[in-house]
């Protein structure tokens, strides 16, 4: 017996056939147990005062940021989980880890959780956490908002992922395209879930999209015209601006579909002369610019990273900015190509792919950007910049397949195939994955205070990078040799075994270089490093000007800006001393009060939501009518902000040696 | 309502402010929010108008598009103008060729969208 089937037949025998896996019914009981398992430690070591003032009500954009990286990660587990079931299934010719059902169940959730639930939040994560900070602003624009934001954003998580164990799970897709979506094909309440969790949890979405364009266009230190705004910042506005204009028509889809499965409408039907394929042209809409929503920050953060561990000013900055501005507007012309096969005509086709192919060129900007950037620079192979240098090839092979895909009579054979599925998690893993990442590793010590271990990080990355080419390489040849996507089993002697085979357990291997992530993380925190310096990387914009964690009101003395990379400039013609205060010049801070509205309002969304979804309209009613009561309270509330005195503000600064003597 | 008022313009130190008419900084201030009151009650009515004429077939199909059509414009200038803060801006008015950006996106997606989906009238 060879080695690859004896893991077959060892993953056979610890998972029989047909057993639901993992049982749901486990799963609720292990649930229930856990939360019961942490009101009790909240309530014996009376911590719920604490969790309440320090982070249910905060409107601190840096505690808002790391709840955000919490609901992350925990989305990463769980569509990951997805993912290995996914694969599991897939490990060899008819093995029935899973049902047809309760596999589309899970692919479903595996790509609605990895786009909406993990891969957004991440990014809003290190908008939050870096922003403010590095364009020198002592809060968002909007601090409740963004409070409100956060939670609309979690409780539409929640929505979703309760929805396997209460009622039953979406399993059309994370597109969920009609008719198959609609109530002559998919009655029960799963689809429900999936609607109403994404029109939730989009509100909150489209709410930080305008707060970071606020915040980026009104928030700057004086001195910080656009041309000298690190190219996060710029990565930010222009995010912000692409949610704006793309999440619209997904609420529209949304809407019109969920009046058509509540309230017998008929947009999407096939009955009634209904247009199914109107929402998959406006869910494109939505969903092309939604990816470019998702690499932008990726390309930020590696152009933050890039300088800073090769110790050279970015390669190119106004090249950067121009790339990205075109990547955005181009971003609107490309829709159809998710769908050439719907027979448009070749007029349509030819435009959308050429319009699409035309991405590449500011693309490849960046690309050759980067790579100038390190030329000749003092290279260090931290974990962040490694996770830059994972990211190069793989987006590469990524942008060069959706080249090809984008050539219409050729995606006529790729598309839906598992060629497409390598293309697309290609750029996304290899791309937003890795780029949140690297980010997350670099601002972790501005976020925490504390650094991770280098070397565990290492040995994450290295499993995972291993694991993701693994992975995704066979199924390019997969998606050749014929197999489509979302194919619950495959018969023996098509030639797909071996490809499957590797697929799996290079997914495997991912799994691995996850729990060293999450191990490297809690150790990290059990032994920690703490960064005293508040600059641990050299780094060269604002944010490392603070100590490492900032304190509430990040800046005492807003500095005044007069280069592109100020904190470096700084440290170049040693002015660091510009950033401390003296006695006699401290002012008092104005900073906003902690509110309890966001949460009130974030919560009678999920009421009024879990009506709709079960169409228990009292409860909807009353949802509804919470919500109107939090926004009435909200409008008519008293917002005096609170003040911090001057003598706090200089004793907080003192304790961090910030002050002149 | 009340007039046109100058204020001072609080600069934002960024430096891209620029001196150009249109987008002059202006605002309006009056004490009673009666603009904003005539706006919700007149945005009521057309959304009223919209509905009925498709509920009660007030309409044959042809004209109803367009009449449909009339009626959003107009409901969207007032939203514009009246609660969005169209004609006002404390610093450069830069939300003006920002909106006109978003017009020109906008008429693109519908455009695009008919089309996109015409190909429905040559198989149908």
């Amino acid at each position: 017996m060879s080695m690859r089937e004896w893991i077959t037949h060892l993953i056979k025998l610890l998972f029989p056939p047909q057993v639901l896996l993992p049982d749901i019914v486990g799963i609720d009981i292990g649930l229930t147990v856990g939360a019961i398992a942490i009101m009790v430690y909240l309530t014996v070591r009376h911590r719920w005062g604490w969790l309440w003032r320090e982070w249910l009500t905060t409107v601190d954009h840096k505690k808002i940021g790391i709840m955000y990286l919490i609901a992350a990660l925990v989305m990463l587990f769980r569509g990951g989980v997805d993912a290995l079931m996914i694969r599991t299934q897939l490990i060899g010719p008819r093995a029935h880890f899973m049902g047809a059902q309760q596999y589309d169940e899970v692919f479903t959730t595996h790509g609605t959780v990895m786009i909406f639930f993990m891969a957004m939040p991440m990014v809003f994560a290190l908008f939050n956490a870096a922003v403010p900070l590095m364009i020198g602003a002592r809060d968002v624009a909007f601090p409740r908002l963004n409070a409100i934001s956060f939670w609309i954003f979690a409780f539409g998580a929640i929505l979703l992922n309760i929805s396997f164990s209460i009622g039953g799970s979406p399993s059309a897709g994370w597109m969920s395209y009609p008719p198959y979506s609609e109530l002559a094909y998919n009655p029960g309440v799963g689809e429900n879930y999936f609607l109403l969790s994404l029109q939730v949890a989009g509100i909150g979405t489209i709410a930080t999209g305008i707060n970071f364009l606020v915040t980026v266009l009104r928030m700057r230190a004086p001195g910080m015209s656009l041309s000298k705004m690190p190219i996060f910042a710029w990565s930010a506005l222009i995010t912000s601006s692409l949610v704006l204009f793309a999440f619209p028509p997904l609420t529209v889809a949304l809407g019109l579909t969920m009046l058509d499965r509540l309230f017998g409408a008929s947009f999407f039907t096939v009955a009634h002369q209904g247009m199914p394929m109107m929402y998959v042209n406006l869910f494109w809409i939505f969903g092309h610019p939604e990816v470019y929503i998702l690499i932008m920050p990726a390309f930020g953060i590696f152009s933050e990273v890039v300088p800073v561990f090769s110790r050279k000013a970015l390669f190119g900055y106004e090249a950067m900015v121009g790339s990205l501005l075109a990547i955005s507007f181009l971003s609107y012309g490309v829709w159809v190509h998710h769908f050439f096969e719907m027979g448009a005509g070749p007029g349509v086709n030819v435009f959308f792919g050429l319009s699409t192919m035309l991405i590449a060129i500011p693309t490849g900007v960046k690309m050759f950007n980067w790579l100038f950037t390190m030329w000749g620079g003092r290279i260090r192979l931290t974990v962040p910049m490694l996770w830059q240098l994972a990211f190069i090839p793989t987006f590469v092979v990524g942008g060069a397949t959706g080249v090809m895909l984008a050539a219409v009579p050729a995606d006529y054979q790729y598309h839906n195939s598992y060629f497409m599925i390598a293309h697309f998690h290609n750029v996304i893993v290899g791309g937003t994955v890795f780029g949140v990442l690297s980010g997350m590793y670099y601002w972790w010590p501005k976020m925490f205070g504390w650094k991770l271990n280098q070397r565990q990080a290492t040995w994450a990355f290295a499993f995972f990078v291993a694991g993701f080419w693994v992975t995704f390489m066979p199924q390019y040849f997969l998606g050749l040799e014929g197999m489509t996507r979302r194919m619950a089993t495959y018969p023996a002697g098509l030639g797909w075994t071996s490809l499957n085979w590797w697929s799996t357990m290079g997914s495997y291997l991912m799994a691995v270089g996850f729990l060293i992530m999450v191990y490297n993380i809690i150790w990290s925190r059990l032994h920690p490093d703490w960064d005293t310096t508040g600059d641990p990387w050299d780094g060269r914009t604002l944010e490392w000007s603070l100590p490492s964690p900032a304190p509430e009101y990040n800046f005492a003395r807003i500095p005044h800006v007069r280069s592109r990379d100020e904190w470096w400039a700084m440290k170049r013609e040693g002015r660091t001393d510009d950033v401390k205060i003296s006695a006699d010049s401290v002012q008092p801070i104005h900073v906003p009060r902690n509110s309890a509205m966001p949460i009130m309002l974030a919560a009678a969304f999920f009421v009024g939501s879990i009506g709709m979804v079960f169409s228990w309209f009292w409860m909807a009613i009353l949802g509804g009518l919470g919500v109107v009561a939090a926004l009435a309270y909200g409008s008519f509330a008293d917002y005096s902000e609170l003040t911090i005195d001057a003598a706090h503000v200089l004793k907080t600064e003192a304790a961090m040696g910030r002050v002149d003597s | 309502m009340d007039g046109e008022e100058q204020i001072d313009t609080a600069p934002t130190g960024h430096g891209d402010e620029v001196e150009v008419g249109f987008l002059a900084p202006r605002i309006h201030a009056a004490p009673f929010p009666g603009m904003q009151i005539t706006g919700y009650v007149l945005s009521m009515a057309l959304t009223l108008a919209a509905f009925g004429l498709v509920a009660y077939h007030w309409l044959p199909l042809s004209s109803l598009v367009t009449v449909i059509l009339v009626l959003a414009f107009i409901q969207a200038a007032l939203q514009l103008g009246i609660f969005m803060h169209l004609r006002e801006a404390r610093g450069t008015a830069w939300h003006l060729p920002v909106l006109a950006l978003a017009l020109f996106v906008g008429l693109g997606i519908v455009g695009f969208s008919i089309w996109i989906m015409l190909f429905k009238s040559g198989v149908s």
